[in-house]
């Protein structure tokens, strides 16, 4: 999608990932009573309704901000899509039975399909990997911890009292047995790799 | 993958490889399709823990902005539609739903005693006065004047302006702390706070005790209880404080 232009909505998604408040209001003002009158038409309320819309913008936010997200499609066929997807899916938690989401609008060959497609992904993605990492034993944690935040392998490896070379390689190793029990895991088939 | 694939993983992508061993990572990542479906897992976990861990801080202030938006706009369209539903009633429907209120609303004053103590409990600040009689700054009346009608957004535009000229202002600093707060700036604020109360003008002790409110904001209790517990009792804010701490515990 990288040779469309980007859409004038690309704003919404800008100010997320600048924690602009006027933009977030925005959201919600122009985009949201849709949502909220979507989750109350399909056996939701209110309180379903504004924990989805909440959800969406932080999986949004997050997208944007690893995978520089850049919209080609308008801000609001993307976003009650992904509500009204993560709605069914919570129902479909609530009542334990299958739900069969709505393909026809899901299916048709747009942009916001494609978009909303990605992001579905990505969310999973994310989902998985923190499962995993809290499964990592406590040697990687903290070495992974240390090395994400502080940034300087000279100072992870000072503040953690090992050698340069060896937190190195630590790094490495950990985020490999991190890629591997990924590969390993029983939905690892749902993340499109 | 063997432990040398995950090591020349990470010597890619932190651009460690030299020419040849990078064409030769390449070529191989088209010919290799267990390699380079390795390699994308791997790079996309260290992205992912790059944002997750190095933008912890950031990602927080995100949620707490985008949580106090979302509570504001779910709680004025219950309002919306209580009146709408008042309207809509007659009569005896009128009297009940008055008296109703009337319950609801001894249960909430009831409640901000008993319940869990929220920001707005708290954060009653006083009306400011920066300029003196006769003087003329007409800067700091704008302030003045935006921060006392909680035009929070404005005060901090106009607080910057006055700082460009009197950086070591530490009053006007203590101000742009709150419009900080009150727009949901949790790090700048903090930050700020934070080296008010370690420095030795007499607005430490206050300093101390907005710090204390801003992670009550932010819902972080542990680290608002801890704050609370270092302000001294010759502060001015020492009975307020040891009040929100008794609701804390």
């Amino acid at each position: 999608m990288s040779n469309k232009k980007v859409h004038e909505d690309q704003k919404y998604i800008d100010g997320l990932v600048n924690n602009n408040s006027f933009i977030i209001q925005a959201i919600y003002d122009k985009f949201v009573p849709k949502v909220i009158n979507y989750v109350k038409q399909n056996s939701g309320d209110e309180e379903y309704a504004q924990d989805v819309v909440q959800d969406t913008i932080i999986t949004i936010y997050n997208q944007a901000i690893q995978k520089n997200l850049q919209l080609t499609c308008p801000f609001d066929a993307y976003f009650f899509l992904l509500c009204k997807r993560k709605w069914l899916n919570t129902l479909k938690k609530i009542n334990n039975k299958e739900v069969t989401i709505n393909e026809e609008v899901l299916s048709k060959d747009d942009d916001a399909a494609q978009f909303v497609f990605e992001t579905s992904i990505f969310e999973n993605k994310q989902n998985l990997f923190n499962q995993m990492f809290d499964q990592l034993g406590k040697a990687c944690k903290d070495l992974l911890n240390a090395t994400f935040k502080i940034k300087s392998m000279e100072e992870v490896a000072a503040s953690l009292n090992v050698s340069y070379a060896y937190a190195r390689k630590k790094k490495s190793l950990c985020i490999g047995q991190l890629t591997k029990m990924v590969q390993e895991s029983p939905t690892f088939n749902q993340l499109n790799y | 993958m063997e432990e040398q694939d995950y090591i020349l993983f990470e010597d890619y992508l932190s651009g460690n490889l030299d020419e040849n061993a990078t064409n030769a990572f390449e070529t191989r990542l088209e010919t290799d399709k267990a390699f380079k479906k390795s390699f994308s897992i791997y790079k996309d976990i260290s992205a992912h823990l790059d944002h997750e861990i190095g933008n912890e801080e950031k990602t927080m202030d995100f949620r707490a902005n985008l949580d106090s938006i979302s509570h504001n706009y779910f709680s004025k369209l219950n309002a919306q539609q209580e009146e709408v539903n008042v309207k809509k009633s007659s009569g005896f429907y009128k009297f009940a739903i008055a008296a109703s209120v009337v319950l609801l609303l001894g249960f909430f004053v009831f409640n901000q005693f008993s319940g869990d103590p929220s920001y707005s409990d708290f954060a009653n600040y006083d009306q400011i006065s920066l300029t003196v009689r006769g003087d003329n700054d007409a800067l700091l009346k704008e302030a003045e004047t935006a921060f006392n009608t909680k035009n929070y957004e404005e005060a901090e535009l106009l607080f910057n302006q006055i700082l460009e000229e009197d950086s070591g202002n530490t009053e006007i600093q203590l101000y742009k702390s709150i419009t900080l707060i009150e727009t949901n700036q949790f790090s700048e604020a903090d930050e700020l706070l934070k080296a008010i109360s370690e420095g030795n003008s007499i607005y430490k002790n206050k300093a101390m005790w907005y710090l204390a409110l801003s992670k009550l904001k932010q819902d972080n209790l542990e680290a608002c209880k801890n704050i609370l517990k270092n302000i001294s009792e010759d502060a001015e804010d020492y009975e307020q404080a040891q009040n929100l701490l008794n609701k804390l515990d």
